[in-house]
Formats: structure tokens, sequence, C-alpha cells
């Protein structure tokens, strides 16, 4: 438990020491004011020269009690139309499985950049949603112009 | 006669078996060439193996584990590496020795940073105090902290390195896969490194881990899958050979089973048969069979429709259609010819007839066979309690007819011989639904005949009451011997056919 808090406040430092462009993560304030480091809000901006450019996508980062042990869990906010978010808003990422590539050392930072690199590449071996997969595969044209919709409804500031 | 066919037929079978082989283990076998030749011979004449029979032998944990570290020592000694390293190597390789040398001796550095073991092989692993370290699982910095890093040098405190390989063996069950915790990096953490890090109970768990993939990568070895049960099998039957063998074998603890699928006993049927068998059973494939034998489809929206009574006019519940039960046609053209259908014999109506014959046919087919295997299933589930009601009988029956204990052992037989005998007769049920009809198939059911006949008056026999037992002994000897006569000339010909690929069956597998 104490690992878990410590590490979250060191993962804390180093984020507002440096950050990648465009990014949001920060602690969630609870309606006391108090920061409660297991919760983060987070946000990936779309690559440039992507059909994602321009959009900022929220998700809520939230951390285990085993925290670095295990994994964070990723939930866009609200769900994300893409192939690999579940309809939760749940995202499905190898290195956020327990059972795949996490490893206790992957910080924050490569967290939201390997969600960022996501969503231009796609997963097709892990389908977490009907809609967004289907469309993916059998039609490119229509997919494109709804990841461009859903990019309008969340643009970057 | 019957010597002389066990003779041949044992000879043959070792040869099958021994070319099978022969492509994995001709190094392993090297040393022992002069030995191997000798046993085989002895064994011809020592035992005369039916047809049915398959060699294997029955490991022990220790037997695992000394196996194991003999062929690590063995390919260390070979490659020139450390043993850790050469084991590494070897659950990279899954224990394919002879490969995994060759593509060694090719291209040693690709198949050690496959393997996740780099190229830097010399390395004695020890903890370090770096200064101005900061660990990055757990943030913590310090001029005082114990470090540790494999040959990748990714570092991080022995307190996290501890805690996280603790996580994958306790909790997840890892052992010969646990990579280093760095993002991205694929090296296996070795044995050694992982004796510095961990305590002993950690590394017990972890060598039994080690042991059970062993055996999960050895193609030869299987667990026997008898609850509570610590002994492998080692049986060289291929998987491709299963078509024409049905590899059963018995474990120390006396649970059969057989090796190819690990499920209970199933001779004379071979495993796909078996599978299929237990797929039709167990799905509701049957269910659809009686919806297609005893309802019909409303021609215009497709409602399953039972008729359970009244006359052929039938208005569908769901879409109000008018139509005929008998020819399905439109209501509205019958006229005034109701209750009578006069277009019965037109080519619509009858092509539905025998569509509907046909499927009738073939679920009753089904349950004919379907039945006497769930008999048989029935009886041998009952085998417990026949067991123990067998014990009884046999203490009661030394108190009435003042007979020995060894006098009357002859009941433990036959209840034995009864068990075993219904279990094949089960199977050959299941057997039998995919044979097609021909001489082979009539000769086998015959067989069958014989041996339920004589297992069916055995098990009246046994039934009998105690003071009645005594006065049967002889007769119940008899048929014991004459039902495991039978079961073993069932047995010995569906296996020589099945081996020569002589059975025909009514499916494709």
């Amino acid at each position: 438990m104490s690992l878990c808090i410590n590490r979250l406040q060191e993962e804390r430092k180093q984020w507002r020491r440096d950050h990648p462009f465009g990014f949001i993560a920060k602690p969630h304030r609870t309606a006391q004011g108090v920061l409660d480091l297991k919760k983060w809000e987070c946000g990936v901006p779309g690559k440039a020269k992507t059909i994602w450019e321009g959009g900022l996508f929220k998700l809520e980062v939230t951390f285990p009690d085993e925290y670095p042990t295990k994994p964070p869990k990723c939930k866009f906010t609200p769900p994300l139309f893409h192939p690999n978010v579940y309809p939760s808003g749940t995202v499905c990422l190898s290195i956020l499985n327990e059972e795949e590539a996490w490893k206790p050392a992957i910080t924050i930072k490569q967290i939201l950049l390997g969600i960022q690199d996501l969503l231009d590449e796609p997963n097709p071996e892990s389908p977490a949603q009907a809609e967004a997969y289907n469309l993916f595969k059998k039609d490119r044209v229509q997919y494109e112009r709804r990841v461009k919709q859903v990019v309008k409804e969340n643009p970057a500031p | 006669m019957d010597s002389d066919d066990d003779f041949m037929s044992d000879a043959s079978s070792q040869d099958f078996l021994d070319t099978q082989g022969s492509d994995d283990e001709s190094l392993e076998d090297f040393g022992e060439e002069l030995d191997g030749g000798f046993s085989q011979d002895k064994d011809i004449i020592a035992h005369s193996k039916k047809p049915y029979e398959v060699d294997f032998k029955v490991l022990g944990p220790d037997d695992i584990v000394r196996e194991q570290n003999q062929q690590v020592v063995e390919v260390s000694a070979i490659l020139g590496l450390p043993p850790e390293s050469a084991a590494i190597l070897l659950r990279f390789g899954r224990w394919n020795r002879e490969k995994l040398i060759e593509s060694y001796m090719d291209h040693s550095e690709r198949i050690l940073e496959e393997a996740g073991l780099g190229t830097t092989v010399e390395f004695t692993p020890h903890t370090q105090v770096i200064s101005g370290f900061m660990c990055d699982i757990c943030c913590e910095d310090g001029d005082d902290i114990e470090t540790y890093a494999m040959r990748c040098g990714h570092r991080f405190c022995v307190e996290c390195y501890r805690h996280y390989l603790s996580q994958k063996i306790k909790e997840e069950g890892e052992a010969a896969r646990i990579e280093c915790p760095a993002e991205g990096c694929h090296r296996i953490v070795d044995s050694k490194s992982l004796g510095l890090l961990v305590t002993d109970d950690l590394k017990d768990r972890y060598q039994t881990l080690l042991t059970r993939t062993y055996v999960d990568d050895k193609e030869n070895l299987k667990w026997c899958p008898a609850p509570n049960c610590e002994y492998a099998i080692d049986c060289h039957v291929k998987q491709r050979d299963l078509q024409r063998i049905v590899p059963t074998v018995e474990c120390l603890c006396k649970h059969h089973f057989c090796f190819g699928c690990t499920l209970n006993d199933h001779q004379p049927a071979p495993c796909t048969l078996v599978n299929m068998w237990l797929k039709k059973c167990e799905d509701d494939s049957e269910t659809a069979n009686w919806i297609s034998a005893n309802t019909k489809e409303c021609p215009r929206c497709h409602s399953t429709i039972e008729k359970n009574g009244g006359c052929n006019h039938m208005t569908c519940r769901k879409c109000k259609h008018e139509f005929c039960w008998m020819c399905m046609g439109l209501w509205s053209e019958h006229g005034t010819s109701w209750y009578n259908c006069n277009r019965y014999e037109e080519k619509s109506g009858s092509e539905a007839r025998t569509a509907q014959a046909r499927s009738r046919a073939s679920l009753e087919r089904y349950l004919h066979y379907y039945n006497r295997y769930a008999n048989h299933e029935q009886s041998a589930k009952l085998d417990k309690d026949l067991y123990l009601k067998t014990e009884k009988k046999m203490t009661s029956l030394q108190s009435q007819s003042g007979l020995s204990w060894i006098e009357v052992q002859f009941l433990d037989t036959a209840s034995q011989a009864l068990q075993q005998c219904r279990q094949t007769l089960k199977w050959t049920y299941a057997f039998a639904y995919y044979l097609a009809r021909n001489n082979l198939t009539e000769i086998f059911e015959d067989n069958q005949k014989d041996l339920e006949l004589a297992v069916e008056s055995l098990s009246e026999m046994f039934e009998k009451p105690v003071p009645e037992l005594a006065k049967l002994k002889v007769d119940i000897l008899d048929k014991t011997a004459y039902c495991n006569k039978r079961r073993v000339i069932l047995l010995s010909d569906t296996a020589e056919n099945l081996k020569n690929g002589e059975w025909k069956f009514n499916v494709e597998w």
C-alpha cells in the first residue's frame, strides 16, 4: 500500500517536472478538496497527421492497492468509439494487462503514450466493441467519418 | 494358435512405435543402444503384449526432476553454457534437445536472444549498492539501497525485485517465463538470479512449477489426471498416431486413462470419435433432431409448430397464416376438401414426408446406441457401490459358508472383470454408432453381443443372495474368465483393424 502511494507521489512529481505536449494527467480532487492519488484524470491528444488529430480524449486512470505490481485500469469517459475500447470505456491494451505485457516499471507517461499510439493503430486481434470493430473491418470510409465526428465532439483546447 | 498371433502382432506394433519415436530420440538413446536392443528382445520373450496395449512407463515426482536435471547437465556440457542458462534454453525449445542443439550451433546469438538470455554469458549474480540510484518501481533513492540487475542491465532495488518475483510465482503460478521487470525487456529471470533474491519456500514452489512445465512441454509425458495423483506417464504414442491406436495406460495409482486425450479408458473407440460422441451427447443436436422429426415450420413466418391434435387446417398463432398441415399449401386453395387433403400425393408433399422419415430413422438409430451406452455408463457409475457390496459379501460369505479369505477372492475378481467389461462395452456402442455397415462391422457386433451376454449373465449371478454364491463359485469363476477372454478378443480385433486402417466409418474424422 505504501509502495503504491510512494510511487504515485513520485510519478506526480516527475509528470510536473516534464510531460509530453498536449497530455493531461492529474490526481482527482474530491468534493472536499482532498487529492485522491489513486484516481487520476487524464487526457490523451490525437496524434498529428492522423485522423485523430485535433481531439483530446478524457480518461480515468484508477490504480489498485497492488500498484505497481498490478496495472492501473484506464477508462475513457465517455466511452470512446474505437475497436479496442470496451462499451464501458475500458481500454484493452497489452501493457495494461497483468497476464500480458504489464511490468512494474511502466510509468504513467508510457501508458498514456501507448494509448495515443493505439488510437490510430487499432489491434484487430482483440476487438472490444462490435460497432467500431465491424466498421473498421468492413467499411473504412464510414469508420473514418465516425472518428472525425468523435474528434469534433472532443476538441483539444 | 493364439500365442502365435500375439507374437506376430507384438513384433509389428513394436516396430511401428519404434519408427515413430526414432526421430526424436536418436541421440538420447545413443549411449544405451546396446542395452536397448537387448531389452527389446527380452520384452518380446518375457510378456506377450496384446495388440491393444501400448508401451509406457510411470514416473514419480523424483524421476521427473532427475530426468530434467540430467538433460540440463548434458546440454550444458554440450553447449558449454552454465546449467541455469541451459535450462532456460531447453524450456524455450520445449525440451526438444536435438532441434535446440542444432539451431544453437547454426545461429547461437539469435537463439540466445529469443530465449531471453542475451549473449554475455559468464556472470555470477550479486546484489550491489550504487550511489545516486533510484529504483524505477518504488522510486526510492538513497546511497544504501541494495540493488540487482540481470545481464540486461535493468537495475531495481532488491525489495521490488523480490516482490515482483514472489507475485509471479505465488499469484500467477509462473516459473519458466518470468521476464525482467523493465518495460519491453524479454530477458528471462534465470534460476541463479532467482535463488539469490527469493526466500526458500518460494524456491520450492518455483521448482514445482518448473517440473510442471517440464511435463506439460514434453510430448511423451502426461500427468495422470486422477485427483491428487503426482505421477506422470511416459509414452511414445504421438498425436498423429491416434487415428490408429487407442493408447490406454495405467498409472501406479491404478487409474486407467487414455494417453491421447487423458479421458478415462475408452477402448476400443479412438479419441476423435470419442470426442465427437461426447459432444453429440452433450449438446442439443438431438433436440434439433426431435424438432425436425416432430414439427413443421409455418410456410410464411417460419415459426416452429408442433401439431398436437385437431384437423389439417392450421392457423399460425404468430402470423395468422392459414395452411394445410399435409401439403403445406394455402388453405384457401383447398376449397371444400377440408379434413382430407387430396393434394397428399403431390411431389412437394412426398418430399417432405421422406425427409421426415429419414430424420426420424436417424434419431432412432442414435437413441439405440445412446441407450446402450448410457446403460453401461450408469453401471460403471455404480462401480463404487458394487465394489463396496462385494467386500461386504465376501466377509459374510466367509462367516456363513466357512470358506477362507483366499477362497472368496473370486468375488473380487468377478467384480473387477464386470467393471472393466462394462467400461469397454460402453465405448463399443459409441464406436459402433460411427461404423459403416459391412462384414467387419458384423463381426464386431457379434463379438460385442457375445461379451454383453456374458457380462449380463455374470452380473446376474453376482447379484444372487449370499447363501447361493458358494454353490455358484465354479460358475462365476468360469464366467469371469470367459468375460475377460471375450474382452481381450474384442479389443484385439478392433485394435488390429484400427491399426491396419480396415474400419469403414460413416463420418469423416
